[in-house]
């Protein structure tokens, strides 16, 4: 073994030593719920950490009871989730297209027009599109749960100024070649934001996994509802369940997670790419 | 047995096919299948009517209500079939109701909470439940008199109470038995609690209280209850309950409120109790992990507690407790209650009012009462074996249908369209006097004056 991989263990071993217990303080409400999930239920108010055995019928009882139903929720937070990620990936990248690269008149007022949005909260608006939905008898359907959330103009201020950092060049050497736009947008933009546009992505995912007020207005059967609402549906002020509410998050919280995992190549190896290129 | 004219035909055209074009075989079986769908939809005129119910009810009160709906549709199957949806807690369910009340009414029964039940009558969207009474000539004796005076206003019920409870005081009957006090008496009012959680604090080596003797939560709804077991209203017009809505609170002016703020700075400073939070959740973990071991819950935490504290210790119940000792007054009643809404469609409101007396028959009661601890609101479920087995099994739960049978139905406690919000407001100003922001005096003058400002501002936009 050579002095330098020798040297390069020793500072990972720092590197682990210096990160584990950071890692156990940031990680320790989400392992203490695990334990009270799995909890004896005359347990969880002794100040006990580790369970005494491992109880799993908070899980059974989730998934399986009748009054709540775990797995159409997940399924349907999944539905949700995924098409506003995908339909706002799509929407936002092309506005920011042509307000990054496109010419034409009022592009500036409209830019702003688009950021005025931003400062109306979306608790103003949340009756108003409500009644808008329920004219349309969108109630209790997918579309209510997706359509509203399909464009944000967060997300196109993010990937515009994303775009803004590519040189104009880049463009104007690409139509002298002859490529039109939508191949320019498909073969060049995409692929050097990937890890612009794979951020935007997980936000809009956990963002949209996340919400509560707006899933719950426009659902009414159980055939729509998301995961939040089913949390809440394990919760009553009087009849307090802590080991099944927990079990609740702790199911709720492993699909948002899985998406991190699975997106973590794609932030990683972007970001790689972007400090090597300068 | 002769087969329908239609069916006949369709063998017909079977029989006929035989050896022909395979056209016109599968045209037949077209003809027949529609016969058949024909024959399925006119069936299905005779299909039962529809309504729906809005409930705020979580974990096992979620899971007895879907039980309960279940056997109501097993039972009127073919005639009525209820669609239970939950909606969130009670502040969610109003909401929602607000929002979707602008363009159409969303559902025929919503459970709603107690203090909610002045905006439902406001909102006019209310079926008042006494007009079912008197279209039927329903014997209304059968409900609980002490329950129905919280519903009933001008003499008219306009909900059907459902889940209801009340405070109570619970206590350490084997903390009580260490330290020589009588595990069958619990303390009446705030100075026999002074007096036993005195002997009741433990504290370790270096002087540090590792259990109190008392400890509460901080939660609106027991400055409301004290106000009624003083005798006193919490705002004008008949506390709410006259022709014409409250305007204004009258605690700063009946000593009301000085006096319950006066037991808390008591407590507080004499270092008899430490702050708990508000809401109730933290003084509920801290009995159960036996940090304190006299508290007041609702009487619906009772099945709770009971299960998490386990065999650790022995629980007892008293009543809430009185802030004078010679109070006359009593607890009113919490909870939900079952609101039937206008929809103009008599076959839905028929439906749901059968719905409603379903919900409410002395034996639904008893299931209701052992799942989850709310009082049976209906008379006769007292003589049901399954409410005398429950009551055995868990004593303590007399002690809760006591007290609210020795209230009078005057205490029913007050209505107030803004109460929510009066109810954040009574937690953030005890909050402010414990801090020593305030002196009781300057809180009750400013609690007063911001639940006035919301008063005004509901009367002046409803």
């Amino acid at each position: 073994m050579s002095g330098f991989t020798a040297r390069k263990n020793l500072t990972r071993l720092g590197n682990m030593l210096l990160n584990i217990p950071m890692l156990l303080v940031i990680l320790a409400p989400l392992i203490y719920t695990l334990l009270i999930s799995v909890m004896p239920p005359d347990e969880i108010y002794r100040n006990m950490l580790i369970p005494s055995s491992i109880n799993l019928n908070n899980y059974v009882n989730a998934f399986t009871h009748p009054a709540y139903n775990f797995l159409t929720f997940i399924r349907n937070s999944f539905i949700v989730s995924t098409s506003v990620m995908l339909g706002q990936m799509v929407t936002c990248s092309l506005a920011a297209f042509a307000f990054a690269f496109l010419d034409f008149r009022g592009k500036k007022w409209l830019f702003v027009l688009v950021l005025a949005t931003m400062m109306v909260p979306g608790e103003a608006t949340i009756i108003a599109n409500y009644l808008t939905v329920s004219r349309w008898g969108w109630l209790d359907s997918f579309q209510a749960l997706i359509v509203p959330y399909l464009t944000s103009a967060m997300g196109i201020f993010l990937l515009r100024q994303n775009y803004l950092t590519f040189s104009r060049e880049l463009h104007e050497a690409a139509q002298l070649d002859g490529c039109n736009n939508p191949r320019f947008m498909a073969s060049i933009v995409v692929p050097l934001s990937r890890p612009a546009l794979g951020a935007l992505g997980a936000y809009v995912f956990l963002n949209t996994w996340n919400q509560y007020m707006w899933p719950l207005l426009v659902t009414n059967s159980s055939n729509y509802r998301t995961v939040q609402i089913g949390i809440s549906m394990l919760y009553d002020i009087d009849a307090e369940s802590l080991g099944l509410m927990m079990a609740g998050v702790v199911i709720v919280i492993v699909p948002s997670l899985s998406i991190f995992i699975f997106m973590q190549k794609q932030l990683i190896n972007g970001l790689m790419a972007g400090a090597v290129k300068g | 047995m002769k087969p329908p004219p239609h069916f006949a035909g369709a063998f017909q055209i079977f029989q006929e096919s035989k050896g022909e074009t395979h056209m016109r075989k599968i045209l037949s079986l077209i003809l027949a299948a529609s016969l058949l769908l024909g024959l399925g939809s006119a069936m299905a005129t005779e299909s039962p009517t529809e309504i729906v119910f809005w409930h705020s009810m979580g974990g096992v009160n979620g899971e007895a209500i879907a039980k309960m709906a279940e056997d109501f549709n097993v039972a009127y199957e073919g005639k009525i079939k209820v669609t239970v949806e939950y909606q969130g807690s009670y502040d969610d369910a109003i909401n929602k109701i607000r929002a979707a009340g602008m363009s159409a009414l969303p559902c025929d029964v919503v459970q709603v909470y107690d203090i909610g039940s002045r905006f439902m009558i406001d909102s006019g969207w209310a079926l008042p439940i006494q007009e079912m009474i008197d279209a039927e000539g329903y014997d209304i004796t059968q409900i609980e008199p002490n329950i129905a005076a919280y519903y009933t206003i001008d003499g008219k019920l306009y909900s059907m109470p459902f889940n209801s409870s009340t405070p109570l005081l619970y206590y350490n009957k084997t903390a009580f038995e260490e330290v020589g006090l009588d595990p069958d008496v619990a303390p009446k009012n705030f100075d026999e609690i002074v007096e036993m959680a005195e002997k009741l604090t433990v504290k370790d080596a270096d002087g540090k209280v590792t259990r109190y003797g008392f400890g509460m939560g901080n939660y609106g709804w027991f400055f409301e209850q004290w106000m009624g077991k003083m005798g006193l209203h919490y705002v004008d017009n008949n506390n709410g309950r006259g022709a014409d809505p409250a305007t204004k609170v009258v605690f700063d002016e009946t000593g009301g409120a000085e006096a319950i703020f006066g037991v808390w700075k008591r407590m507080i400073d004499e270092g008899i109790i430490t702050y708990l939070g508000r809401g109730n959740n933290d003084a509920k973990a801290a009995f159960i992990s036996k940090n304190i071991a006299i508290t007041l819950e609702s009487t619906a935490a009772l099945k709770s507690l009971l299960v998490n504290v386990g065999d650790e210790f022995e629980i007892g119940t008293g009543y809430f407790p009185n802030i004078h000792p010679d109070d006359e007054g009593g607890v009113s009643i919490g909870g939900g209650s079952l609101w039937m809404l206008a929809s103009g469609n008599d076959e839905k409101q028929n439906a749901a009012w059968e719905f409603v007396k379903y919900m409410i028959s002395p034996d639904v009661q008893a299931f209701w009462n052992a799942q989850t601890g709310y009082f049976p609101i209906t008379v006769a479920t007292h003589d049901l074996d399954a409410f005398k087995d429950n009551l055995a099994q868990y004593p303590q739960f007399g002690t809760a249908i006591d007290q609210l049978h020795s209230t009078a139905p005057q205490y029913a406690g007050a209505l107030l369209s803004v109460f929510p919000e009066a109810r954040a407001l009574v937690e953030t100003y005890t909050e402010r006097l414990i801090n020593g922001e305030l002196d009781i005096a300057a809180t009750v003058t400013n609690l007063a004056k911001e639940i006035n400002s919301a008063i005004e501002i509901y009367n002046l936009t409803n």
